[in-house]
């Protein structure tokens, strides 16, 4: 685990840093802290990291820029932060999850379970994906998206004007953030099932979807059963 | 509620005038001749007086002088109700009708040796058996001895003499009634005034209802005063004195109103205009014209100025001075005199009625304004940032160091007191804030574990300062730089003052953040800062802000 944190407030940092040492243990390959806003996005951008603990107020700034910097990464972002009411937003962004301050061990733990155990997020806050586009962050719309296929370290987003757009997610973290309204219907594909036209059975049991757009997905033959069920 | 009456008012005033004015006449005046000398034959209906003078320029010493003139009764009188006979004529004179003596006024040729008498204003009953349809003479014995220039005939009106006695009497008593109402304009416009004494505004509007008052009562005194002719130039006098002062200050008015360049140059050149119609040797009614032109085409430049910067209330003003041009062409001059200038008058109310609107909104706003502020004071110790970093530095320093955990509390304590003793104040002994400042501090070395440093030089421990305002500056040097290379960031207060002001410079000794974006909104804390300066000082204060090589520096100037 390589992990980042951004936070201006020094006994904060430490508090955090000293819990999440306890959390990961052996598991954590480095840990660094950054207390302004544009180190940060400088580290951001040349260094490759798995988890980003964010507060969204640094020395005044804004921190939004970052968390749309931050979002759009291949890294989960996990944000702490003394305003509640921007929790939203930050879920709407695309967060892990959002730790309201003062927080206990016990909270900060929660949420760091959640890159260890890839447990998926409930919450149906998620509204757009941040994609990197020449130098800018770009948000797409989740209801903009039909469906996600894994390629290698990165996703490409099919989206519903016909265009594809890449991520630099794995589809695993994807997963993990949209996990309600999409289904890995196969190991490299993640569906919106309100798409989902019709069920097709072809010979030699193989499984596909058709969308609503005409499109055909394979479904891995072990989620099938799985699948039909939540489809119907 | 009284702007509206008073134009209601208005309208009924003008439309009696118009109404009086326009009855047809009974009878026709035919072109007066003159003749120097006395003959009582010269009363005779028909002498032959084609040899008369038309024109008579002087009469000097007292002479005795006779005047003919043809009047054409258009209509027979009612039975018993007799017709008479109303002169405007200066000089000492007896009145002739068809050769019968029918009334007179002073001594005409005795002047010298007489004590003034007679009035500028007569009226004479006329014989009913003198007043059939048809050609009729009018002849005056007069003589002028204190105006030897002044001869012929005013103004001449015949009509049923109970109507010629009345009818004026009516007409004063309307216009009085008017002038009562701009006496108490004036009245009340003075109180307000000396409520407050800094609107000069409401005074000059209630020294112009006052010459108003005074204009109207010194036109309409003739009907029941009698006024010798000798006399007659003194009430000429007080009326252009009057009007002088009316003319130069509508325009005054209009121009603290609608505020225009030169203000002052322009003033002065319209004053020296004035005055030069006011000193002239014109007649009377061509001052007062030339005097209420210029005060009409000035207040129309300033008003028009006013409309062009959309100024409030100036389209309204404009329209009342344009609707004054019309009536000064359909009525007579002394009636247009009075409509016109009511009209003016009437838009300086509404200008001031709109001002004082402006001020009790500006001052309900200064009430609101204040508890935001009072608010936004409070605020800054349960805003999240502050709060929920504080908790959550302190649960760490309990769990880590219960001790230092306790004097944490401790500062946090302090600050909530500083906070809750000038929560409700304007200003505050500067020493307080530098407290609160100092606590601040101490919490937030907990928070940042930076080395804060806090100086003071020459400080006045006699002033205040409204509160917060230092406490917001260090927040914000706090917020936007970064320790120094050994993990200290100090803040400097210099006091200085003189003649002209006092003056803090606030300095923070620290590295500035770099930021991510350049263009940066004024923060609330600023607007905080300003509001508060203004809430105390007006407008006599300055703010600076601005980076330094060291820092930030920070000034605030407070003028006496």
């Amino acid at each position: 685990m390589n992990i980042l944190i951004v936070e201006d407030e020094s006994r904060i940092a430490k508090r955090i840093e000293r819990m999440t040492r306890d959390i990961f243990g052996d598991t954590l390959q480095s840990l660094k802290h950054i207390n302004t806003l544009h180190e940060a996005l400088r580290f951001i951008e040349s260094n490759s990291l798995d988890l980003v603990l964010l507060d969204l107020n640094l020395n005044g700034d804004n921190g939004f820029d970052l968390l749309t910097t931050a979002v759009s990464k291949s890294f989960h972002t996990i944000v702490i932060s003394a305003y509640r009411d921007q929790a939203i937003t930050a879920f709407e962004y695309g967060v892990l999850d959002f730790v309201p301050k003062p927080f206990n061990r016990e909270r900060l733990e929660q949420a760091l379970h959640r890159t260890i155990a890839n447990e998926k997020i409930e919450t149906n806050e998620i509204k757009f994906l941040a994609i990197k586009k020449r130098h800018r962050i770009q948000l797409i719309p989740i209801e903009d998206l039909l469906y996600i296929k894994g390629a290698g370290p990165y996703t490409e987003l099919f989206l519903a004007d016909g265009k594809k757009e890449l991520h630099d997610k794995s589809l695993e973290k994807l997963e993990q953030l949209l996990s309600n309204t999409f289904e890995r219907i196969h190991k490299s594909y993640l569906v919106k099932m309100s798409e989902i036209k019709k069920i097709i059975v072809e010979s030699g049991s193989k499984y596909m979807t058709e969308l609503k757009n005409g499109e055909r997905i394979p479904i891995g033959r072990t989620k099938y059963k799985d699948i039909k069920a939540k489809w119907l | 509620m009284n702007l509206k009456s008073l134009r209601y008012f208005l309208l009924v005033c003008t439309m009696l005038h118009v109404t009086s004015c326009s009855q047809s006449p009974v009878f026709k005046a035919h072109e007066t001749v003159f003749q120097v000398g006395d003959q009582q034959e010269w009363a005779a209906k028909d002498l032959n007086d084609q040899y008369w003078e038309k024109r008579k320029a002087l009469v000097p010493d007292g002479q005795v002088f006779w005047s003919r003139t043809k009047i054409d009764i258009l209509k027979t009188p009612e039975s018993l109700h007799p017709y008479g006979i109303q002169l405007h004529v200066y000089g000492e004179y007896e009145v002739f009708w068809d050769g019968v003596l029918v009334g007179k006024n002073g001594n005409p040729g005795q002047e010298a040796i007489l004590d003034p008498e007679g009035k500028m204003w007569a009226t004479f009953i006329i014989p009913t058996h003198l007043t059939e349809a048809g050609e009729h003479l009018l002849a005056l014995r007069s003589s002028l001895y204190y105006f030897p220039s002044h001869t012929g005939i005013e103004e001449l009106q015949i009509d049923y003499y109970d109507a010629l006695l009345t009818d004026r009497l009516i007409e004063s008593s309307y216009m009085h009634l008017f002038a009562g109402a701009f006496l108490i304009a004036s009245f009340y416009f003075l109180f307000l005034f000396l409520s407050n004494k800094k609107e000069y505004a409401t005074l000059i509007f209630s020294i112009s209802c006052f010459l108003f008052f005074t204009l109207i009562l010194a036109e309409f005194i003739k009907a029941y005063i009698p006024i010798h002719y000798s006399m007659h130039v003194v009430r000429l006098q007080i009326i252009g004195v009057l009007m002088l002062g009316i003319s130069f200050l509508i325009p005054f008015y209009f121009s603290m109103q609608f505020p225009f360049p030169k203000r002052k140059l322009l003033l002065t050149i319209y004053a020296v205009v004035l005055l030069f119609f006011f000193l002239s040797r014109y007649v009377f009614e061509l001052k007062a014209n030339n005097m209420t032109l210029s005060m009409w085409l000035f207040s129309f430049g300033i008003v028009v100025f006013g409309v062009y910067k959309r100024m409030k209330g100036a389209r309204l003003v404009l329209l009342t001075l344009l609707l004054s041009v019309p009536i000064g062409f359909v009525t007579p001059f002394n009636k247009s005199l009075f409509a016109g200038f009511s009209l003016i008058l009437l838009g300086m109310f509404y200008l001031l009625s709109l001002r004082i609107k402006e001020q009790r909104l500006a001052y309900e706003n200064s009430l609101v304004q204040s508890t935001r502020l009072r608010l936004e004071l409070l605020k800054k110790n349960i805003q999240p940032h502050f709060l929920m970093n504080t908790l959550t530095s302190l649960i760490d320093w309990v769990e880590e160091s219960p001790k230092k955990g306790v004097l944490f509390i401790e500062a946090l304590a302090k600050e909530f007191d500083l906070f809750n003793q000038i929560e409700n104040q304007t200003l505050i002994p500067i020493s307080q804030e530098i407290m609160l400042c100092r606590t601040h501090l101490e919490i937030m070395e907990y928070r940042k574990e930076i080395n804060y440093s806090w100086q003071e030089e020459n400080i006045d421990f006699e002033q205040n300062i409204p509160p917060g305002i230092l406490h917001t500056l260090l927040e914000n040097g706090m917020t936007h730089s970064l320790p120094l290379e050994d993990n200290s960031i100090k803040f400097k207060l210099i006091f200085e003052s003189n003649n002209d002001y006092k003056c803090y410079t606030f300095l923070t000794f620290a590295a500035v953040v770099k930021r991510a974006t350049n263009n940066r909104e004024e923060g609330t804390g600023l607007k905080y800062i300003k509001a508060r300066l203004t809430e105390s000082y007006h407008s006599k204060w300055e703010f600076t802000s601005e980076p330094t090589s060291q820092g930030w520096k920070n000034t605030i100037k407070i003028y006496f």
